[in-house]
């Protein structure tokens, strides 16, 4: 990584995703509702102030992380395996296949992805990590099918696979050791992306109370915070505030480093 | 020696006869794909509402059965009225009188107030957040193009750099988070704007019109929202509008253009900015649908009463015709966006009109 | 008669991540109303560059830190175009010089049909009711023998390469300018078209009479079209005089080169000699004549300093010391009396 800001990026977005990984094995799981602590502000006990029911916000943060990027994870890698194997085998193989896989990424791109989640919502309890990973996934494939297609069909005339394809070591071959390799970085950073997406579309459904709320991740925080009317007093300003800036500083991360991997990439954008 | 030097040109009167039907095939086909997607979207939808267990319209049919003694034929039938099918007939019966009910514009009836149609309540809401929506995509577009273009011209400078910093700062606060930032921030905490009066599509007592206090009225309330759209959608517009220019600023017929000695204003218009324009179109619909579905979010903190507030109404409220004819008519709505953007692109770049012909080599 | 167009000293820089590269080094010529005069050259010995320079449409990666490009005006003035300003100097453009590019792929704004281009370039410089623009859109078609009715509302993309580079040619003929240069005009174009384009441009310069310059590798063309032939290496001319002068009396050794590189036709095919070697790098030129290393004929003193252009004929020069006896078979080494 070339850039000073891309690398900075990164190392902010890995330090927040260790930390919300890894933080909760040091704190409590299970904080006690205390009355007489309602929204302190932030102390030495208390190092972001505590919430509605006295409990101390900054452990909210690092344990309300780990649900959320769980999740979103699981979606990451669920989407990229469908836009992968699709994607890749679209390209290559072309013809209706590749006509089908098209269409059907054109028909999944047009539906609302938030608005079926309402529905789906509606009709089902959406607690469950894996049903929410796999419906979150389901959306988000068709970007990185497109990408992943794109980058097949041009590295499909490149030398090396053409040298591949004249020795006739078959499709999978060719696919999993000649082309992936190439594209690895490209499909980490859509992996990212996709995650990152993934958990913004899943705190929002906590947000607004979609989902049911089983513990205290970050959406579940920011609804708390709306529907008791945190937004309106100071003191519980961090109520609101920390879980809003940690989702901001993990996105703002992820896109400075997405950004200077696109100037590498894409080498026209480079300053001369 | 005239004859051997013309070579064949496709003259334009023959060109246009052959170039109409392929160009007619092009949109026809994507007519055909855009109905198609609001088909299979409609077919899930009665799926998800009717065929799986625990579906809505057997509950409601249990409920009407066991809270209020109704039989089940009338529970049925009251269950046909409201949700545009009747469930006592056979399935494929039931699947065709929905299908051909949503031709006609039946929706079903909203279950919290029988009586009014799914499709006049959607249509209450619905003009607001298409209001809001599509002002804030078309200012986004709009400005964060011309940006995009004018930081291309100034590559390297502090222009360039600064815009692009803010850009990527902006798109990445997801939109609900940048609206709530504001509430809290500049309404609670500094109180410059009145939130509280700023609630809503429009000021209570106010009767919708058309005149201009009524339209001001409506921009009042809606500024809030299309703030949000606006920050946190141009980042994205700066960027690619940026990549593309650049990109056209290196094309041959640049240099040519500047060689004819054209003015640079013209250059700028015609020459650059219509061909770096050209990418722009496609990606238009595409934040149209995401705009949309981020309007459930943005519309809830503000409390203005679109198509999104609704949604999450009837969600709350387990309002379940409403559900699926919001759903049906945003899929709708985004899917003719996509149509109306990908035709828009067929007219403004010559080379996909003609593109089966492939030029006269 | 006094020159159109006279260049002394010019030099042309580019920046590059290694340093900077001079793709020309000190080129000085003239050329009259009327004549014609060919660059020809192997790939990066700069006459491309050359050509850009002159209409300054050089990439913001390059800078021209010396020399002057004298051009006389219709009205009898000598002006310096490096001098110019912008304003003046976009009215120039076109107007008393034209450019037609290399590869005319690409030169045409895909997105507007031929008619609105033309229109542009004429109403950047004059008004003129719409009427007369068509008519003298119609009339530069004709002369590079297009049927306007066909050609004027037509998108680029659907032209084909010659009729593209003949639309480029006429454009740059809209506003009469007293100098055109063209940079490889039949390069990428199939031979009946290249015959196409050279009948095209030499009936054209009867016509017209404008001066033209145009930059090529291809030999022969130049031995068709040009009045004046330069051959340019490492940033440089190496030889300069008429036609004849350099095809059948070549005094430098690259130029020699060159030639003997060149089959002919017709007759017994000869020992192709082709020059060893390739062009130095520009980043580092040697001491001394930057051909030395590829000359059959180079010496000690070729090594101390790069040798300027000297007389070898009435308007013949070369940069060479050491240059080759105007007498070309003996050095193919054919036997002189097989006429």
């Amino acid at each position: 990584m070339r850039s000073k800001a891309g690398f900075a990026g990164f190392l902010v977005f890995a330090a927040l995703v260790l930390l919300a990984v890894v933080g909760p094995l040091f704190t409590p799981s299970h904080l006690p509702t205390d009355l007489n602590a309602v929204y302190l502000p932030p102390s030495g006990s208390h190092l972001l102030g505590t919430d509605s029911e006295g409990r101390d916000i900054a452990v909210q943060m690092i344990n309300g992380g780990r649900p959320v990027i769980l999740v979103g994870v699981l979606a990451g890698a669920i989407s990229t395996l469908i836009a992968i194997v699709f994607g890749s085998l679209g390209a290559y193989l072309g013809g209706w296949v590749d006509s089908a896989i098209v269409s059907a990424t054109d028909i999944v791109l047009t539906v609302p992805q938030i608005v079926l989640l309402a529905v789906l919502a509606s009709l089902y309890t959406l607690d469950n990590p894996w049903v929410l990973a796999v419906i979150l996934g389901a959306f988000a494939w068709p970007y990185l099918l497109r990408s992943v297609r794109a980058q097949v069909l041009s590295l499909k005339e490149r030398e090396y696979v053409e040298a591949a394809r004249l020795l006739d070591l078959g499709t999978p071959h060719v696919l999993f050791r000649e082309i992936l390799p190439n594209m690895a970085t490209f499909i980490m950073m859509n992996f990212v992306v996709t995650m990152t997406n993934a958990i913004y579309a899943l705190v929002g459904l906590y947000f607004l109370g979609l989902a049911p709320i089983v513990d205290d991740n970050w959406g579940a925080m920011l609804n708390k915070a709306w529907t008791r009317g945190a937004v309106f007093y100071s003191d519980s300003l961090f109520y609101v505030l920390a879980p809003v800036l940690a989702i901001s500083v993990l996105q703002l991360s992820l896109v400075t480093m997405t950004r200077s991997f696109e100037e590498i990439l894409n080498p026209r954008l480079r300053q001369s | 020696m005239d004859a051997t030097l013309t070579e064949p040109v496709i003259r334009p009167a023959r060109l246009r006869r052959i170039i109409g039907p392929i160009y007619r095939a092009y949109a026809t086909r994507r007519v055909l794909k855009a109905i198609l997607t609001v088909y299979l979207v409609a077919t899930g939808t009665f799926f998800l509402v009717r065929l799986l267990p625990g579906n809505p319209v057997e509950v409601y049919i249990n409920t009407q059965m066991s809270e209020y003694g109704v039989s089940y034929a009338d529970a049925a039938s009251q269950a046909a009225g409201l949700f545009s099918f009747n469930p006592d007939r056979p399935l494929p019966e039931q699947y065709w009188e929905y299908l051909t009910g949503l031709v006609r514009g039946d929706l079903g009836q909203s279950l919290l107030s029988p009586g009014t149609s799914v499709l006049h309540i959607v249509f209450e809401y619905l003009p607001w957040t298409v209001f809001s929506v599509g002002l804030g995509v078309l200012l986004s577009c709009g400005l964060g193009s011309l940006l995009g273009m004018l930081m291309a011209y100034r590559r390297g400078g502090w222009l360039d750099h600064g815009l692009s910093m803010l850009g990527s700062f902006l798109h990445s606060i997801p939109n609900y988070l940048l609206a709530m930032l504001i509430v809290v921030f500049f309404g609670v905490q500094l109180d410059l704007l009145p939130i509280a009066e700023m609630r809503g599509a429009y000021s209570p007592g106010v009767t919708p019109e058309l005149s201009l206090d009524f339209l001001s009225d409506a921009m009042y309330h809606a500024s809030l929202p299309i703030t949000v759209y606006v920050l946190t959608t141009i980042g994205g517009w700066m960027l690619v509008m940026k990549s593309s220019t650049v990109e056209t600023l290196g094309e041959d017929y640049v240099t040519v253009a500047r060689a004819r000695g054209l003015r640079d204003r013209r250059i700028a218009a015609q020459y650059v900015g219509r061909n770096a324009l050209l990418p722009v179109f496609p990606q238009l619909a595409i934040t149209l649908g995401f705009v949309v579905g981020g309007s459930i979010l943005v519309e809830q903190v503000f409390q203005y009463q679109g198509i999104g507030f609704l949604l999450l109404q009837s969600v709350q409220r387990r309002d379940y015709p409403v559900l699926q004819g919001i759903l049906l008519v945003l899929t709708i709505a985004v899917v003719a966006a996509n149509l109306i953007a990908d035709l828009l692109y067929g007219r403004l770049d010559p080379r996909v009109r003609g593109a089966a012909e492939g030029g006269a080599r | 008669m006094e020159p159109i167009l006279s260049v002394r000293d010019l030099a042309v820089e580019y920046r590059t991540a290694a340093g900077p590269v001079r793709a020309v080094r000190g080129v000085s010529f003239d050329v009259h109303p009327g004549e014609s005069l060919a660059l020809i050259g192997e790939s990066g010995c700069g006459k491309t560059t050359l050509g850009l320079a002159l209409l300054r449409l050089l990439p913001a990666l390059a800078t021209i830190p010396s020399g002057e490009v004298l051009y006389r005006r219709r009205d009898g003035r000598v002006v310096d175009l490096l001098k110019l300003g912008r304003e003046e100097l976009r009215r120039f453009r076109w107007s008393d010089a034209a450019m037609v590019f290399q590869g005319s792929m690409n030169s045409l704004n895909p997105l507007l049909p031929v008619r609105d281009q033309m229109r542009d370039t004429v109403l950047a410089h004059r008004r003129m009711p719409a009427g007369d623009v068509r008519h003298l859109a119609e009339d530069v078609l004709r002369k590079v023998r297009l049927d306007p009715a066909r050609v004027l509302p037509a998108y680029p993309h659907e032209l084909s390469g010659g009729m593209k580079q003949r639309v480029l040619i006429a454009m740059s003929l809209l506003l009469d300018p007293q100098v055109l240069v063209l940079d490889e005009p039949t390069t990428a174009l199939d031979i009946l078209t290249q015959r196409a384009i050279v009948d095209v441009l030499r009936e054209l310069r009867e016509r017209l009479g404008f001066a033209m310059i145009f930059v090529s590798h291809d030999l022969p063309l130049a031995a068709e079209l040009a009045d004046r032939v330069a051959t340019m290496y490492a940033g440089r001319i190496i030889e300069l005089g008429g036609v004849r002068d350099i095809f059948y009396r070549p005094r430098h050794p690259y130029t020699v080169g060159l030639l003997d590189a060149v089959p002919p036709i017709a007759g017994d095919l000869p020992v192709l000699v082709s020059i060893p070697g390739g062009p130095p790098s520009l980043l580092n030129l040697p001491a001394g004549c930057p051909f030395r290393s590829r000359c059959g004929h180079a010496q000690d003193d070729c090594a101390a300093a790069e040798p300027g252009l000297q007389r070898v004929g009435v308007v013949h020069t070369a940069a060479c010391y050491h240059t080759v006896p105007a007498d070309r078979r003996a050095i193919r080494g054919e036997d002189v009396t097989s006429a």
